[in-house]
């Protein structure tokens, strides 16, 4: 192994863990919140069976307006609430806060998508069974959704670790952090190049899984 | 003498009408009406479908048909008029009385809308699992609905590595399971070939008279209507034309020998080949 990773052996490691803590914060956001309100935005369309025009538009634009920001100024712009909420602003427990946001954001429009593509007749189907709104997207949409549901997932997760990358600036540190910390503004361009790698491979990893489960599951 | 044959004839009025208050109907519209924005889709349309009967609804593309069946178990619901299965208004239900009814009223459609990521099995069985069918009787059920279609050793198949015919039986063995007082049939066979049709057909047939289903069955093909139904009603623009008894015909089986297409195709001439 290169000398300088066994230098820096320590830091690398907890700045892996501290990426393993934000992304991992923002996997659980996007599927206990992400997954409900990507449910509610596909079922209050128009002709949903909780078909609601208002709430509806609310809803979209609430999740256009948290994608909208460039995300380092929505990390600045929540620091308040993220005070209000940790306690604190600075560190990776803060900055878990503006990542699980971004990411029920950013699942719940992968969702919708994912359930876009049932087909109108199965959710007739269920309807024409006597099946209840709870059982039309447990028993149905879910099921019928599933490897959609799982690919978006893999997406979101990769976008979570970039957006993971600029917790630096709230002190949330992360291997993107260490690589520009170290890497970049103390030219060891050798230690920068190395985290790259270990990202790569974290995502490729991430990818494999993400395709080859949602294969397994498609029997379509 | 003359006293007597009133007398009789009075009777016998006086007995219809009991009959058709209790329950000779199996379904009643009355008066139904339904638009999408501007199109009037179905205009103040009353009729009724009598227990055990097969009864096909016909007519040009856009008259209306589906529209009309999908009002049978408010698929649609009805801007004016009112939906009566069994007795049970259906239009003044909560939606919780409603989604109960509907467990008792069978539907399938023109592209038979069975869960794709399901067995043949679980496509059966979620039915059973949202009437909250007894558990341990469930794998019963279902096997003996599969039995009837002739499917019990698909099983473990996802509807993808079925056939058109394949996919409809299941999806009758869905509607089925639930013991439903009446089958709705929207375009059953439309997407499929005509000896397949035949064979579905004879299903519906099985359905009707040894379980005892009345069937509702819409469909823009002549054929299937003749080869079924026992009474049809004729639907123009949203309106009833007329309503006809009929007696079934069955399709005939088609030779699916390469030869009988060219044979059907140049009327048995014979032609030069090209």
């Amino acid at each position: 192994m290169p000398e300088i990773l066994i230098q820096y052996e320590a830091e690398i490691l907890s700045s892996i863990g501290e990426t393993f803590i934000m992304v991992g914060v923002s996997i659980l956001a996007a599927i206990l919140l992400g997954l409900p309100v990507g449910t509610f935005l596909f079922l209050l369309r128009k002709g949903q069976v909780l078909e609601n025009r208002f709430a509806f538009s609310a809803l979209n634009l609430l999740v256009n307006i948290i994608r909208s920001f460039p995300f380092l100024l929505l990390v600045v712009f929540l620091i308040p609430f993220t005070r209000f909420v940790i306690g604190t602003a600075i560190g990776t427990a803060a900055a878990t806060v503006p990542l699980a946001i971004i990411a029920i954001a950013h699942y719940s429009r992968l969702v919708e998508q994912a359930l876009l593509d049932v087909p109108k007749g199965v959710m007739e189907a269920a309807i024409s069974m006597g099946a209840s709104v709870k059982e039309i997207i447990v028993k149905f949409l879910y099921v019928e959704a599933r490897s959609g549901l799982v690919l978006g997932l893999t997406t979101s997760i990769i976008s979570f670790i970039s957006y993971s990358t600029i917790m630096g600036v709230v002190g949330g540190g992360g291997i993107g952090d260490f690589a520009i910390r170290y890497g970049y503004q103390q030219f060891k361009t050798d230690l920068m190049i190395y985290m790259i790698i270990i990202m790569v491979i974290l995502v490729q990893l991430i990818q494999f899984t993400g395709t080859t489960v949602s294969r397994l599951i498609d029997k379509r | 003498m003359t006293v007597q044959v009133f007398k009789a004839i009075i009777i016998s009025i006086v007995i219809t009408l009991h009959l058709r208050e209790r329950g000779f109907f199996l379904i009643k519209l009355h008066d139904v009406s339904k638009s999408f924005g501007r199109f009037q889709a179905i205009k103040s349309v009353s009729l009724t479908i009598d227990k055990g009967e097969i009864h096909g609804i016909i007519g040009a593309s856009g008259a209306g048909k589906s529209t009309l069946l999908r009002l049978m178990n408010l698929l649609e619901i009805p801007d004016d008029g009112e939906v009566e299965i069994n007795g049970q208004n259906l239009t003044n239900l909560s939606s919780k009385d409603l989604r109960q009814e509907r467990k008792s009223i069978g539907m399938i459609f023109q592209h038979f809308n069975l869960v794709a990521n399901k067995t043949v099995y679980e496509n059966v069985a979620v039915s059973l699992q949202l009437a909250s069918f007894p558990r341990k009787e469930r794998k019963s059920r279902v096997m003996t609905c599969l039995e009837f279609v002739g499917l019990e050793t698909f099983c473990g198949k996802y509807p993808a590595q079925l056939s058109g015919g394949e996919k409809q039986r299941v999806a009758i063995a869905r509607a089925l399971a639930n013991s439903p007082r009446v089958l709705l049939c929207d375009e059953p066979t439309s997407s499929l070939d005509p000896n397949t049709t035949a064979e579905i057909l004879g299903v519906l047939e099985d359905v009707n008279k040894k379980l005892g289903v009345t069937i509702v069955i819409v469909s823009h093909e002549m054929e299937v209507i003749k080869g079924i139904c026992n009474r049809v009603t004729v639907l123009a623009n949203g309106e009833i034309y007329d309503t006809v008894l009929i007696e079934p015909s069955r399709i005939q089986m088609m030779d699916n020998s390469p030869r009988y297409f060219v044979e059907q195709l140049t009327e048995g001439r014979v032609i030069a080949d090209a």
